[in-house]
C-alpha cells in the first residue's frame, strides 16, 4: 500500500471575525490507496468541513495536507483546480449533475476538461456506464433518472478522470434503501477490483457497516478510528436496480 | 463542449432568455431605424441641396464671395467652352449675383438677386419644378421678377404687384429698377424662399453696369462621386477662379450631415446601454441560480477561465440570438416606409421646411454604419457578459456547494 492523503495539524475555523465556529481541530489523517473508509460523527461534527479541506475545496487555517506527496495547501488557487481535476473524484448528496445534459456528456466534460481525445473518452464512458450498470441512460438527461441512477452517473463522472481517491459526501442520504444498496454495490466492486480509494463522510448505517475503517468526529476532533479486521468487503447485493 | 453547454443553459429559462432576445432584436430595429430615418433626411437634404440650390459646383472670381462685388466677374466664354468638353458635367448655368432691397408700398427687405437665363437655369435648379403661381420668368419680359411664396407672404406680394429692387452697381453707385411679379416659387427651404429673388441675367447686367458677363456658374454632374474630381480638374484649368463644392458652398448642411451620423450613433449607443443593464440583469439572475452548479463545475476541476468562457458564450448568445432579428426586422420596416414615406408634416413642418427639409421622409438602411453598429452589439454583448463572469469565476467551490 502507499500513501494517498496525509494531513497534519489541520485546523479551519469559520468566522474568525465575528462568532468563531471551530470545525475542524487539529486533526491528523494518514489513508493509503484502496482504503474504504467512512468519516461519521455527529450533525456540526466538521465532517463536510474535513472532507472539503482533503479535496481542496476549501482551505485550512493551519496544518498541510499531502495528497500523493503533494501539499495542496500551498498550491495557487488555478493549480489547485488542475490538481483537483486529474487527482479527486467528488460524489455529492444531492447528485448536481448538470441538468442540460445527457448522462454521457456529464460523464464526458470531465474528460474533455483534461483534453482527453475523442476514442479514449469512449472507450471510458463506455466501461463506466457498464460499471454502474446505466448503458441503456447514456443519452438519458439527467431529470428523467430516478435519483439512485443520478447518483450512479455521479460515481461515474468522479470517476472518469481516473483519480487518486473519491471524496463522497453523503452520497446516499438521498437515496431509497435498494438505491443506497445498489450503490454501495457499485463503489465497493470498484474498490475491490480496481482499488480505487474511497472517503466518506456518512449518517448511513449501511455505509458504515460496509466500510473497513470508520473514522469518528466529534467537535472537529477525530474521536476514534477504527480499522474491522476483515479485509474482504461485504457484498450484499449483485443485482443492480435500473 | 463549452458551447453546447452554454447554448443549453441559454434555454434553460425559454421566457427570460426570448424577452431579452427580443428586447435586443427591438432595440436594434429602433436603432438601426432612426439611423435610416436619420440617412434618409440627410441624403434628402443634401438632393436638394445640389438638385435644387447650389448644384455640385459652382465657379467664382476668388474674391467675389466675401463682398459679392459685381466688378468680379468671371471670363464665361472660356469657362463655359471647357466645361462643355468635361463629359461628366450634366448642365450648368451662369448667372450674376448681387445683394440688394426690395421696397413695396408694405415695407422692404434684404435680397439675394440672381440675374438668370430660364432656360439653362431651369436645368440646373429645377426653377420650372418650383412654380407655384404665373410662370418662369420670359426673357422678352424685362422687368419679370420671380420671388419666393415667403417673400410674398411677408410683402403681401402677388403675381403682377409692383415692386422695387435697389443696389449698387459696378461703380458703387446705388440703382434701382421697377419689376412686376411674374412667378412666385417655393421651395421647400423657407428661409431661401425669403431672401432669393430671379430677374432676367441681361436686366440685371444692365443695371449693374456689366456686359454679357456672369459672377457665378452652377454645375451639375451626372454623378456625385465625380465631385472631387471635375473639382480638381476645374481647380487646375482656371487658378484665378474659386471652385467649390456643395460643401463649401452650404457648409450647414455638410455640418448636418457629420453631425447627424455621430447623433444616430449616440442613440444607438443609448439603446445598448439599456439593453446591457437588462442582459447584465438575466444573465446575474442565471449566475445566482446556478451558484451550487458553477461551485460544483470548479469542484471538479473546470478552471475560472473556462468557468469565464462559459458566462460570456451564454452572454453573447443572447445577444446575438436578437440581432439577426433586429437587423432582419428593421430590414424590412425601412424597407417599406422607403417606399411609402413616413409622413410628419402634422407634427412639425414648419419647423422641417425652416431647416431645408422635407416634411416626407424616406428612410434609408444606412449599410455604411452597420459596421459600427455591430462594433457597438459585440461591445455590449462582451460588456454585459463581463460582470456575470466576473461573479460566476469569484464564486468559492466550498461556499458555492454550501448553498
Amino acid at each position: 500500500m502507499n500513501t494517498v492523503i496525509d494531513a497534519h495539524q489541520v485546523s479551519k475555523t469559520f468566522n474568525p471575525t465575528t462568532i468563531p465556529i471551530l470545525a475542524v481541530n487539529n486533526v491528523h489523517l494518514h489513508l493509503e490507496r484502496g482504503e474504504f473508509t467512512a468519516l461519521v460523527g455527529p450533525s456540526g461534527s466538521g465532517k463536510t468541513t474535513l472532507l472539503n479541506l482533503l479535496g481542496g475545496l476549501d482551505k485550512p487555517d493551519k496544518g498541510s495536507i499531502f495528497i500523493n506527496g503533494v501539499d495542496i495547501t500551498k498550491l495557487s488557487p488555478n493549480a489547485l483546480i488542475d490538481f483537483r481535476l486529474n487527482n479527486i473524484g467528488f460524489v455529492f448528496q444531492s447528485f448536481n449533475l448538470i441538468p442540460v445534459l445527457t448522462a454521457r456528456e456529464n460523464v464526458e466534460l470531465i474528460m474533455q476538461l483534461q483534453h482527453k481525445d475523442r476514442r479514449e473518452i469512449n472507450e471510458r464512458v463506455e466501461t463506466l456506464f457498464r460499471e454502474i450498470g446505466l448503458e441503456d441512460k447514456l443519452d438519458t438527461r439527467p431529470a428523467q433518472l430516478s435519483g439512485g441512477q443520478q447518483q450512479r452517473v455521479a460515481v461515474a463522472r468522479a470517476l472518469a478522470s481516473k483519480p487518486q481517491f473519491v471524496l463522497a459526501d453523503e452520497p446516499t442520504a438521498n437515496l431509497d434503501s435498494k438505491s443506497a444498496t445498489n450503490l454501495l454495490d457499485i463503489m465497493a466492486k470498484l474498490n475491490q477490483e480496481e482499488n480505487i480509494t474511497f472517503i466518506f463522510s456518512t449518517h448511513d448505517v449501511r455505509v458504515i457497516e460496509r466500510a473497513r475503517r470508520v473514522i469518528t468526529l466529534v467537535d472537529g476532533q477525530i474521536h476514534s478510528d477504527t480499522a474491522k479486521v476483515s479485509t474482504e468487503v461485504p457484498h450484499t447485493a449483485q443485482k443492480r436496480t435500473p | 463542449m463549452n458551447l453546447k453547454l452554454a447554448w443549453r443553459n441559454v434555454w434553460r429559462n425559454k421566457t427570460r432568455s426570448l424577452i431579452i432576445m427580443a428586447s435586443v432584436a427591438i432595440g436594434l430595429l429602433a436603432g438601426i431605424f432612426v439611423l435610416g430615418l436619420y440617412q434618409g433626411m440627410m441624403r434628402s437634404r443634401v438632393r436638394t441641396v445640389i438638385d435644387t440650390e447650389v448644384a455640385h459646383l459652382q465657379i467664382h472670381h476668388k474674391e467675389f464671395k466675401e463682398d459679392y462685388d459685381p466688378s468680379y466677374t468671371l471670363d464665361q466664354e472660356l469657362i463655359s467652352k471647357n466645361l462643355k468638353k468635361i463629359s461628366e458635367i450634366k448642365s450648368f448655368a451662369n448667372r450674376s449675383v448681387t445683394q440688394g432691397m426690395l421696397a413695396t408700398t408694405t415695407g422692404t427687405s434684404g435680397v439675394r438677386i440672381y440675374g438668370i437665363q430660364p432656360k439653362e437655369e431651369i436645368e440646373v435648379s429645377q426653377l420650372a419644378f418650383k412654380i407655384k403661381e404665373g410662370e418662369v420668368l420670359n426673357p422678352s419680359k424685362k422687368n419679370g421678377i420671380l420671388i419666393g411664396k415667403k417673400l410674398a407672404d411677408k410683402m403681401k406680394l402677388k403675381l403682377g404687384s409692383k415692386l422695387v429692387l435697389t443696389f449698387t452697381d459696378r461703380e458703387s453707385s446705388v440703382t434701382s429698377g421697377a419689376f412686376r411679379v411674374n412667378g412666385i416659387y417655393q421651395t421647400i427651404n423657407t428661409p431661401l424662399d425669403e431672401v432669393i429673388v430671379y430677374i432676367n441675367r441681361s436686366t440685371l447686367n444692365e443695371y449693374l453696369g456689366l456686359e454679357d458677363t456672369s459672377h457665378e456658374i452652377a454645375i451639375l454632374l451626372h454623378r456625385d462621386e465625380d465631385l472631387e474630381l471635375v473639382k480638381n480638374s476645374l481647380q487646375a484649368q482656371f487658378p484665378r477662379y474659386s471652385v467649390m463644392t456643395w460643401k463649401e458652398n452650404s457648409p450647414e448642411t455638410d455640418l448636418m450631415v457629420g453631425t447627424i451620423n455621430q447623433y444616430s450613433t449616440i442613440i444607438i449607443i443609448i439603446i445598448m446601454i439599456a439593453l446591457a443593464f437588462g442582459i447584465i440583469n438575466t444573465m446575474l439572475m442565471s449566475v445566482i441560480e446556478r451558484t451550487r452548479e458553477i461551485g460544483m463545475l470548479s469542484a471538479l476541476g473546470m478552471n475560472r477561465k473556462k468557468v469565464f468562457a462559459l458566462i460570456l458564450t451564454e452572454t453573447v448568445i443572447l445577444t446575438f440570438v436578437g440581432v439577426p432579428v433586429g437587423f432582419i426586422l428593421s430590414w424590412f420596416s425601412i424597407l417599406y416606409f422607403s417606399k411609402a414615406g413616413i409622413d410628419i408634416s402634422p407634427f412639425s413642418e414648419e419647423a422641417m421646411s425652416s431647416f431645408g427639409f422635407t416634411s416626407i421622409i424616406y428612410p434609408e438602411f444606412p449599410v455604411d454604419t452597420m459596421g459600427s453598429v455591430l462594433i457597438i452589439v459585440i461591445s455590449t454583448a462582451l460588456i454585459s457578459a463581463f460582470f456575470p463572469s466576473l461573479k460566476a469565476i469569484r464564486l468559492q467551490p466550498a461556499d458555492a456547494l454550501r448553498q
